[in-house]
């Protein structure tokens, strides 16, 4: 069986993109998150709507920080 | 004086300043030479002593006599400063039984400095050549052959009846054999070198036929052992042909010749090969190198040496060469200063060259150390076969034509690599070790490959195998998400701590009301907007109606509006009534009021304009009939919905 050859799962010329993109996404997430906290009284606060904000947010801030990483030359 | 077959003839060495006595060291012993008839001549006393003791126990010898060499052919390469000696044996068997391998002998000095020894055979009988075979050479037992000798046995494909006969190719290359004499040489004069070998091929079977020759460097011989049968002709010294000698027959040759090829000798390379599964192998060789010619004495003048190189230095190391592998990318060279400009790179599709000057030229003697580093692309690397990963790297340095005193290789493999095992076709010792990089919770796991004595003929390809299931890359985005997930619940924890020092002082009991103010308006905003939301719903509603005539699903959407409409103003009460009577509010709560009465007004009309338009419908009355009757009632539905829009602004933005 000839050897195949193991390349990253995702390509690597989409690395830049990848990165602008998520990075974007995540942090229009985090102002959301933000205003959200700021904004609303204490008493107001819905702990699910926070949760779930922050969640995502990170999610796409985590990818967004490791294309990041990759694409500067820092292979993780 | 103990005098063997065949005493060196020497002639005196030319040198720029005469001397009459020549102090040199050989092994270990200094003798100094007074007669004036012969101007300096080599301390052979320990040699030829020790040689001595070496022939008369071979003549005590019983010897393998069920082969024979019938024609050795040997060409010995010292253009560079690697000894590379190319042995051509004709081997037949002249014995009873079968031959099975060939037993090839190094005296022990020479064997110490034996770095790379391998063997093939032509199969194809006369002129035509066949494919070369590679054979398998190992240790052999040196029981039943004189002492002081190490034996290594060539394993023939199939054992060698009798009669037959097959030729090998045995090369061998040897470092630290080519000794600098003068050993230590002012800028200005030239490096020259001594050899010292066996005319005669030492075997432990009987030799027919056979030849020397020896490629010499195209600058000048100084002198060479001159037996019968020598000649020198186009830099290159021919021994033979001999004919019928005994087994274990030696004869002491010795050539001083010069040389001024760099004697690039690396005493410790560190190569560290990391891979990263999303696409790059990043590779870094940390060489501590040292010039091993003749030691410079006396100054170095750097205007001699930029005016005049090649009369000032040349057997000084001015550049290195090194292929890297195609497709390499961010090269970069420098020590512990900083980065080193002097180099140059550039790369086709075969191989990426890159040429590096040290920050001075290295005389003999001088040492200097730096880092090269490059990234290589993964896929050119990194296979897959039968569940195991495996990467296909070279062993050595790849900088032509360096001999590496220790090379140590470290693979690090990413962080949930298992069952690492190594591939090597030369033997090497290895052993594991950990290393924590970029996002490690538990460290990589890195094998450590060392060997001694390495020279560019070891730079082949070794595998590296090991398990690696792909949910494990992961990991790393995994600890990313975490870390940024904890820093918002540690807002979310901030947001709803309450962190005042004083909980009873009046202006926190203040600020506390005025929150409650606030959430109230803010909850009051929201049943607002959903009012405004049905109203829109119901706008829409009569649209639709306009559109398709389906007066039943407007009569719907009415009656749910309507539902929804007492739902909300039912929950807007009690919030309007706390606002009523806490007294922070007081300043606002008219423009609340305001907002609430105008927003009821403004569904009163909405609803009287809707009930309008179905009545027409229902009576079938014209379009623009429907218009007029509610165009007023449209006006004051527009002006008020503005007026609610503007306070709902001016909350907004307390």
């Amino acid at each position: 069986m000839a050897p195949k050859a193991i390349t990253s799962p995702v390509p690597e010329s989409f690395y830049p993109t990848l990165a602008l993109l998520m990075l974007s996404v995540g942090l229009v997430f985090t102002a959301s998150f933000f205003i959200y906290a700021t904004t609303t009284t204490r008493r107001n606060l819905s702990i699910a709507r926070e949760v779930t904000t922050g969640a995502v947010a990170s999610v796409f801030l985590g990818f967004g920080s490791l294309f990041l990483l990759l694409a500067s030359g820092v292979y993780i | 004086m103990i005098r063997s077959r065949g005493a060196p003839e020497k002639s005196s060495i030319r040198n720029p300043k005469p001397r009459q006595i020549a102090e040199l060291t050989f092994t270990g012993e200094r003798e100094r030479e007074s007669q004036s008839g012969v101007a300096g001549h080599h301390s052979t006393t320990m040699l030829r002593l020790d040689l001595l003791l070496l022939s008369i126990l071979l003549l005590s010898t019983p010897v393998l006599s069920d082969v024979v060499l019938s024609k050795v052919d040997r060409r010995v390469d010292l253009t560079s400063h690697i000894v590379r000696i190319t042995s051509t044996l004709k081997v037949e068997n002249v014995g009873k039984g079968p031959a099975s391998e060939v037993i090839i002998v190094f005296p022990e000095r020479q064997a110490k400095k034996l770095a790379y020894v391998t063997a093939a055979t032509n199969a194809g009988k006369g002129k035509v050549k066949g494919p070369t075979t590679s054979l398998p050479v190992s240790i052999a037992n040196a029981k039943g052959l004189p002492p002081s000798l190490e034996a290594y046995s060539v394993s023939l494909p199939e054992p060698l009846r009798k009669g037959e006969s097959i030729s090998v190719d045995v090369l061998t290359a040897f470092t630290h054999s080519l000794k600098p004499f003068p050993e230590k040489i002012s800028q200005a004069d030239i490096q020259l070198l001594v050899f010292e070998d066996s005319a005669h091929y030492l075997s432990p079977y009987a030799v027919q036929a056979q030849s020397l020759t020896i490629k010499l460097p195209d600058s000048r011989v100084e002198s060479y052992t001159r037996l019968e049968n020598s000649k020198y002709q186009n830099s290159e010294i021919k021994y033979g042909p001999y004919e019928n000698l005994p087994p274990f027959s030696y004869t002491p040759i010795i050539v001083h010749f010069e040389s001024n090829h760099p004697f690039a000798v690396a005493k410790e390379l560190v190569r560290e090969i990391e891979i990263s599964h999303w696409g790059n192998v990043q590779v870094t060789d940390n060489y501590d190198m040292v010039h091993e010619g003749s030691e410079i004495k006396g100054e170095f003048s750097r205007l001699d040496f930029q005016a005049r190189p090649h009369q000032r230095g040349a057997s000084a190391i001015k550049n290195l060469i090194a292929s890297l592998p195609p497709r390499a990318h961010s090269v970069y060279y420098r020590d512990e200063i900083g980065n080193i400009s002097t180099s140059r790179l550039w790369g086709d599709l075969k191989k990426t060259e890159l040429i590096i000057e040290p920050r001075y030229p290295m005389f003999g003697g001088w040492r200097t150390a730096f880092t090269i580093g490059y990234g290589l692309p993964l896929g050119d690397f990194l296979f897959e076969s039968e569940g195991k990963r495996f990467l296909n790297v070279t062993f050595g340095s790849p900088i032509n034509n360096i001999v590496v005193d220790t090379l140590i290789v470290k693979v690090v493999l990413p962080e949930g690599s298992e069952f690492v095992s190594v591939a090597a076709p030369f033997p090497v010792t290895q052993w594991q070790e950990t290393k924590f990089s970029h996002l490690d919770v538990v460290g990589r796991p890195v094998i450590v490959l060392q060997k001694t004595n390495v020279v560019p003929e070891h730079n082949q390809y070794f595998q590296v195998y090991y398990k690696f299931s792909s949910i494990s890359m992961l990991r790393e985005p995994m600890m990313l998400i975490t870390g940024f997930f904890l820093f918002f619940v540690a807002c979310i924890v901030y947001t709803h701590l309450d962190m005042s020092i004083s909980k009873s002082s009046p202006s926190y009991l203040a600020k506390l009301q005025w929150e409650d103010v606030l959430s109230t308006i803010q909850q009051i905003e929201k049943l607002i907007n959903k009012c405004l939301a049905v109203q829109d719903r119901l706008e829409g509603s009569l649209r639709d109606l306009s559109r398709s005539g389906d007066v039943q699903a407007c009569k719907a959407a009415r009656k749910s509006a309507d539902g929804t409409l007492k739902e909300l103003s039912k929950e807007v009460r009690p919030l309007l009534s706390f606002l009523q009577a806490s007294p922070q509010a007081g300043h606002i709560l008219p423009k609340v009021e305001e907002l609430v009465a105008k927003e009821r007004e403004l569904e009163d009309k909405l609803m009287a304009k809707h009930t309008t338009v179905v009545d027409c419908y229902e009576k079938k009355v014209a379009g623009r009939e429907v218009e007029n009757r509610i165009a007023s009632q449209q006006q004051k539905i527009a002006s008020l919905r503005q007026e609610v829009d503007d306070l709902l602004e001016f909350i907004d933005e307390l």
